[in-house]
């Protein structure tokens, strides 16, 4: 079995985590491995239904997110977690729970994912219409030290995503793509070939 | 196009027998290698242990032994986790003839040779062999993928129809070189090259599935196996015909072949010996060995000591209980016999340092057991039976490959030399120094 592991998006709205996270998601598939993407939108209508935006709601959907990602890594899946987690003491705190743990912080001047406001929630929020949003009316905690730091105001979503994957062979987290022979699926049709020739 | 200058060319034949075309030529059926014989050398050669075409091509392409060059058959493990994989040009640790002459600035072409995929790189185009899962993954450049599925070009045979249809397995096999030899002629006259390789795999399999049945006489594939020789040997007049003087043929099997009257299931025997016990009575892999084994076997009669520190399940200590564990397997084996005939079934036990030597001898086999012609050795689990007989009808046999060099006196007689020293002898032949690590050795 692969070794599973977390590669954590963190970074304020409309930063590009869940647009990078996708693509890093479908590059490490083509590689053969099995991932898994926990996208805070998406958690919020399911796992943290029902939570709101307090500082405590906040790190209860967060550690939900990271038990589940711990889970997933410990099986051998790569789990993807791609939520603003603003605040730096949860983040760490998965950090510790899950191990081998990858954070990357999305980096994105405020005024540009105001620009960008493609849910059009920071437009409601300056107008004082959604309380406590985060770089608005609620703080973000950067990362101190995280693994991959992705400019995505000045990056290419490209570069963004191998800067992301790159990483995680330096750590060798994954085999450089040139160095693996064969996907799951590649690797039983070869060994039906050779088990057919009596090979195998 | 014709370019000037000295030039190799080389055509594998996949596991085809010296004693098969000394017959069919004594018979005057291949009337094309009867005339290439007549000027050149055409000797019988050894091939390497174990003897399958992943290692014995890997031993050619390299000149080493597989103690350097790291493949050691179809199937490894990786001791500390027993995973199984299919070792692949990846895991081969050596240059390879090709990539000895790319640097020594000479243009190569190589076709279809076993254990060159994923395709490294080279001066010129090399087309990788049936471990390759698919067409658009198989050349570099990878361009060249392009020109391959615009000839219809087939990766290898369905074997699993050979199991099924034989008449749809012999369309196959004749479709399958059709495509591969339009695909050499596309490359022979459009690229520049110094060095070309085709291989052809195809004879390999013709002789696992119809080997035993020509042996027998059988009214319709006894007469179709020979027509294939035939397809080959036309093939081999097309060359000669094209030849110019400038150009070197080489052409060479790494194996040779004989029939088959069972497959004998290795890990059954040191099961019911008392070796090998397994943790599950649905064993998928080696990864499903007790820990209380003493060794177990991957196919063809490589035997692995389950040694404390390097399986994961290892309990057998070294150095004392391994040499014990090793004869006592060693002399046992020497003594296993066909249940039905009470004929001996192994010939001969090697331990891994009479065999090999290198930086990748801890990762060989402890013990090589080579059968009597007849016994195909298998490395399956889940067997209850010690002996088979299935549709498999060929088995490879160490010391009956060929060598035949095109206006060229080979200096050793015959079984005095390997497939390790072929690659040494192309280098000599296009005047490039060999590395000097190199175990085989010019014939030239």
């Amino acid at each position: 079995m692969e070794r599973g592991f977390t590669v954590w998006f963190t970074g304020l709205s409309c930063s590009g985590k869940t647009t990078v996270s996708r693509q890093v998601a479908e590059e490490l598939r083509k590689r053969g491995l099995k991932v898994e993407i926990l996208d805070g939108d998406v958690v919020r209508t399911n796992l943290s239904k029902g939570l709101g935006f307090s500082k405590e709601d906040r790190d209860i959907n967060i550690k939900r997110i990271g038990f589940v990602c711990k889970l997933l890594s410990r099986n051998g899946v790569v789990a993807i977690g791609a939520a603003i987690s603003p605040y730096r003491e949860v983040r760490d705190y998965n950090r510790r729970e899950i191990g081998d743990f990858v954070e990357v912080y999305c980096k994105c001047p405020l005024e540009v994912c105001i620009e960008r406001d493609v849910k059009g929630l920071y437009k409601k929020a300056l107008a004082g219409e959604i309380p406590n949003y985060t770089g608005v009316s609620d703080p973000y905690e950067e990362p101190l030290d995280p693994e991959v730091v992705l400019e995505t105001d000045k990056e290419e979503e490209r570069e963004s995503v191998a800067k992301v994957v790159r990483k995680l062979e330096e750590l060798r987290y994954v085999q450089p793509a040139e160095a693996v022979s064969y996907s799951e699926e590649e690797e039983e049709t070869i060994k039906q070939r050779l088990t057919d020739l009596g090979y195998l | 196009m014709r370019f000037k200058g000295k030039r190799v060319l080389v055509i594998g034949l996949d596991g085809v027998p010296f004693g098969l075309l000394k017959g069919l030529l004594a018979e005057e059926k291949l009337p094309h290698l009867a005339k290439l014989v007549e000027s050149g050398s055409f000797k019988r050669m050894n091939s390497i242990h174990p003897c399958v075409s992943s290692v014995a091509w890997a031993t050619y392409m390299t000149g080493k032994n597989p103690g350097k060059h790291n493949i050691y058959g179809f199937v490894d493990r990786v001791p500390e986790s027993m995973d199984v994989f299919i070792p692949t040009s990846r895991d081969m640790d050596a240059k390879t003839l090709w990539e000895i002459l790319s640097e020594a600035g000479k243009r190569v072409v190589v076709i279809n040779v076993p254990v060159t995929f994923p395709p490294r790189k080279v001066n010129g185009i090399l087309i990788s062999g049936f471990l390759c899962p698919s067409i658009d993954k198989i050349a570099q450049p990878k361009e060249v993928a392009r020109v391959l599925k615009e000839i219809g070009y087939r990766i290898d045979v369905d074997a699993w129809q050979a199991r099924k249809d034989l008449d749809r397995f012999l369309e196959d096999l004749h479709l399958t070189l059709e495509r591969r030899i339009e695909a050499m002629f596309r490359f022979l006259e459009g690229e520049k090259w110094d060095f070309f390789q085709l291989h052809i795999m195809e004879t390999d399999r013709i002789n696992h599935f119809l080997w035993g049945l020509w042996e027998e006489g059988h009214p319709q594939y006894g007469p179709e196996f020979i027509k294939y020789y035939q397809k080959i040997d036309e093939f081999l007049g097309r060359i000669s015909a094209w030849l110019d003087g400038d150009t070197r043929l080489i052409v060479l099997s790494d194996h040779g072949f004989c029939g088959m009257k069972k497959e004998v299931f290795l890990n059954h025997w040191l099961q019911r010996e008392g070796w090998l016990k397994l943790r599950t009575e649905t064993p998928k892999s080696v990864k499903d060995i007790h820990q209380e084994s003493k060794v177990y076997s991957l196919i063809p009669g490589r035997i692995y000591v389950n040694l404390a520190g390097r399986e994961s399940s290892g309990s057998v200590r070294f150095p004392d209980e391994y040499e014990r564990v090793r004869d006592e397997v060693k002399g046992a084996l020497l003594g296993m016999t066909d249940p039905d005939s009470g004929e001996r079934i192994i010939e001969e036990v090697f331990k891994r340092e009479d065999l090999y030597h290198g930086p990748h001898y801890n990762d060989g086999p402890d013990l090589v057991a080579i059968p009597r012609n007849g016994y195909d050795l298998k490395g399956n689990l889940d067997k209850k039976e010690l002996t088979y007989k299935g549709p498999l009808v060929g088995m490879h046999t160490y010391d009956d490959a060929f060598l035949y060099i095109k206006d060229v006196e080979v200096r050793k007689e015959d079984n005095q030399f390997g497939v390790m020293d072929v690659m040494p002898t192309i280098l000599k032949l296009l005047e490039v120094t060999p590395p000097e690590d190199l175990d085989g050795e010019a014939l030239i």
